[in-house]
């Protein structure tokens, strides 16, 4: 996919040393990296850091960026392999058992929106509770909605893999959400 | 694949949007006849709806001020540089005390300048030539000379045209109106002893064994 003009220019004057440019494509993407590194680590310093780190990865690596792909695809790359490098030196996910005491009872909170802040923490405990390959298809997929074509640029699997594992991503979370006590309706 | 997996396997591909409308309406018919596949259906659906409508996560604030700061230094090359020394844009940035400290430079370089203009004054009386506008004074240092005068081009080296006036300090001047060119000139003290002048810019060989002093007079 073609880069836009404006993108590219950017990323140009980034190159010829401008860093007041970079800070354009890091207030544009800062949300995005932001809640990859959140969706998958689950703790926001942590997250932060990660954010960081990949902003200033991708500035060192400018140079070999290629200006045929999207910016947005490559930055999703390196946001992913910190998270995976994070995430393999890290002690073991927290244990299922740990992850029920925090999720809500099956009657909800007579606060809506107090619900529904536990609804988002009892999601992101689950998330966490899924294989690391099946939480980068779930975040990808249904958080950032990208298509299979564009995850295989970014996670170097092919479609039909990602595919494959998009299903079983998807069982495992609704297993791991109906055993905490969320269920439909 | 048992037919339940069949099934569950096309609930994935409706998920994704992959199915044809006929494949998609087949589909539903079947899930709303069997309230097995229906609650199968139900509790997928939930889940993606679950994580796709979720809350995005606000960046805390001042996120890229601190990429900004971690950024490497910029590794511009020697010819980039002074380049960018020349001819790159700047942006002066000031403020009350900044203008105030600029004026009171200007003050002081200005005073500085009239003085050192000042001071010019009296070498050039013993440098010999003053330029002043198109009126040219001429001095010469000589406290113990009864007369000076200069002759030269500008006054058919007559010695008569020429006479100065002596000061105080034992300079002689005289103050001569001339046209923008080049003149040559010598001073004539007591009407006997030719002198070039010591502090002029050039010099020119008379043809007579002497050196005529060579004065530029520009616009």
């Amino acid at each position: 996919m073609v880069m836009q003009a404006e993108e590219y220019s950017l990323i140009e004057q980034c190159r010829d040393g401008n860093s007041e440019a970079y800070a354009v494509l890091v207030e544009r993407y800062q949300e995005m990296v932001y809640n990859v590194a959140c969706r998958m680590i689950g703790d926001r310093d942590a997250a932060y850091d990660i954010s960081q780190e990949s902003f200033i990865s991708a500035y060192d690596g400018l140079k070999r960026f290629r200006s045929d792909s999207k910016f947005s695809t490559w930055l999703y790359s390196i946001t992913v392999n910190k998270c995976r490098d994070y995430l393999r030196g890290r002690k073991p996910d927290i244990p299922l058992d740990e992850v029920t005491e925090i999720l809500p009872s099956k009657m909800p909170d007579p606060e809506a929106s107090m619900y529904q802040k536990q609804l988002g923490h009892t999601l992101q405990t689950a998330i966490g509770e899924l294989p690391e390959d099946y939480r980068e298809v779930i975040v990808l997929k249904h958080i950032e909605g990208l298509d299979y074509k564009e995850m295989e640029s970014i996670l170097g699997v092919s479609a039909n893999t990602l595919k494959v594992r998009t299903y079983r991503a998807r069982e495992m979370l609704k297993k791991v959400l109906l055993e905490a006590g969320v269920s439909n309706g | 694949m048992d037919k339940m997996d069949k099934e569950r396997h096309l609930i994935h591909e409706l998920l994704d949007g992959e199915l044809s409308p006929e494949e998609r309406r087949d589909l539903l018919d079947r899930v709303n006849s069997d309230p097995l596949l229906k609650r199968e259906f139900d509790d997928l659906r939930s889940v993606v709806d679950m994580v796709e409508t979720g809350e995005r996560l606000a960046v805390p604030p001042a996120f890229t001020s601190q990429v900004m700061r971690r950024l490497p230094a910029p590794r511009v090359s020697f010819r980039k540089r002074v380049s960018s020394f020349f001819f790159g844009a700047r942006v002066l940035r000031w403020n009350l005390a900044t203008a105030l400290v600029t004026l009171c430079l200007v003050v002081i370089a200005t005073g500085a300048l009239l003085q050192m203009q000042k001071k010019g004054n009296v070498v050039s009386y013993q440098s010999s030539v003053e330029k002043s506008s198109r009126t040219v004074i001429i001095s010469f240092q000589a406290p113990q000379a009864k007369a000076v005068a200069v002759a030269g081009d500008f006054n058919q080296w007559s010695i008569e045209k020429g006479l100065m006036e002596k000061k105080s300090d034992g300079v002689w001047t005289l103050e001569v109106p001339l046209e923008p060119g080049t003149y040559h000139y010598m001073f004539v003290v007591d009407g006997e002893v030719w002198v070039s002048d010591p502090s002029a810019e050039l010099f020119r060989d008379d043809g007579f064994g002497n050196k005529n002093s060579v004065l530029r007079v520009s616009l």
